[in-house]
């Protein structure tokens, strides 16, 4: 019984697994649709338009949930600049897609994520603990870079 | 070099963007919260627009494949979804195979775009796998080692 409830646990993490390698696919699918979008109107109105399609899609997820968007009070006001970071990252990433193709923007956007991750858990910024930054992880980067550079050159 | 480091901005944008994210879904719910992040890009992004008061040429709307409008609706899919998933298997795993599906998905849809398969990027992708594998298993002893 119990060999049967741990592997049914097993086949889950794998399913979960496999939707993580999943969202990774619909995120380049994406970058790529709102590049084409922008090489025929614009970087400023595709950011437009995706933000309209976005608005529409998560209002109709709203609806079909009852739920109802709510403003409280006390809620540091940092927190309300995701949006405009957003919109800055839309059009960063339709720049750099028309420039640098598909794998290479979202190579080197990943390894920002892994140098910011690291500055933010060295230094513990934004109420997060504090991990400090091991000299070994140098290697792991230095591997990172090297596959970079052989994506840049080819 | 100017797009490169344009790219790795991005990326820390990816970051703060996360982290901002999670918190106010915390206090307000996710779903609300996206909901909160739409109204305040979209007011921005339409401010910027009416400000460079070029208008939009509606005609060339024509032009535009159907999907190229679809971005945005994917853009709340990925968001809805990451949510279900990132509370069910370590972060660190979510990087790492969400970075496996675009890498590869990247490889693909530039061999459509550009029709041809660079080796190139897919040793670069296997290789920038590997690092990530290798610094993710130093996190993990070191989160091991803390409890």
């Amino acid at each position: 019984m119990i060999m049967v409830l741990i592997s049914v646990d097993l086949e889950e993490e794998k399913m979960y697994k496999l939707y993580a390698i999943l969202i990774g696919v619909l995120i380049t699918i994406m970058v790529s649709f709102n590049g084409t979008l922008e090489s025929h109107i614009g970087n400023f109105f595709a950011v437009l338009v995706i933000h309209i399609v976005g608005l529409l899609s998560i209002s109709l997820i709203l609806i079909i949930r009852k739920e109802r968007p709510v403003i409280k009070k006390g809620i540091p006001r940092y927190l309300y600049t995701g949006g405009a970071i957003g919109i800055l990252l839309v059009l960063v990433n339709n720049i750099c897609f028309s420039n640098l193709g598909a794998s290479l923007t979202l190579s080197l956007g990943v390894f920002g994520q892994l140098l910011l991750s690291s500055i933010i858990d060295h230094f513990g910024l934004m109420g997060m603990k504090v991990y400090k930054f091991q000299a070994k992880k140098l290697i792991g980067f230095s591997i990172i870079l090297v596959g970079l550079i052989i994506m840049t050159i080819y | 070099m100017l797009y490169i480091i344009l790219a790795v901005i991005g990326g820390f944008l990816t970051i703060l963007n996360m982290v901002i994210n999670a918190g106010l879904g915390k206090r307000i719910g996710v779903f609300p919260g996206t909901f909160v992040n739409y109204v305040v890009g979209l007011s921005l992004i339409l401010i910027l627009v009416l400000m460079m008061g070029n208008p939009l040429d509606i005609s060339t709307f024509s032009n535009i494949p159907f999907y190229a409008f679809l971005g945005g609706a994917l853009g709340v899919t990925i968001v809805a979804s990451s949510n279900i998933i990132i509370p069910k298997i370590p972060a660190i795993y979510t990087v790492l195979l969400n970075f496996i599906g675009q890498i590869f998905a990247g490889v693909i849809i530039d061999y459509i775009r550009f029709d041809y398969i660079s080796k190139g990027k897919i040793i670069g992708g296997i290789l920038i796998i590997l690092g990530i594998l290798y610094n993710t298993n130093i996190d993990k002893k070191q989160l091991t080692e803390g409890k």
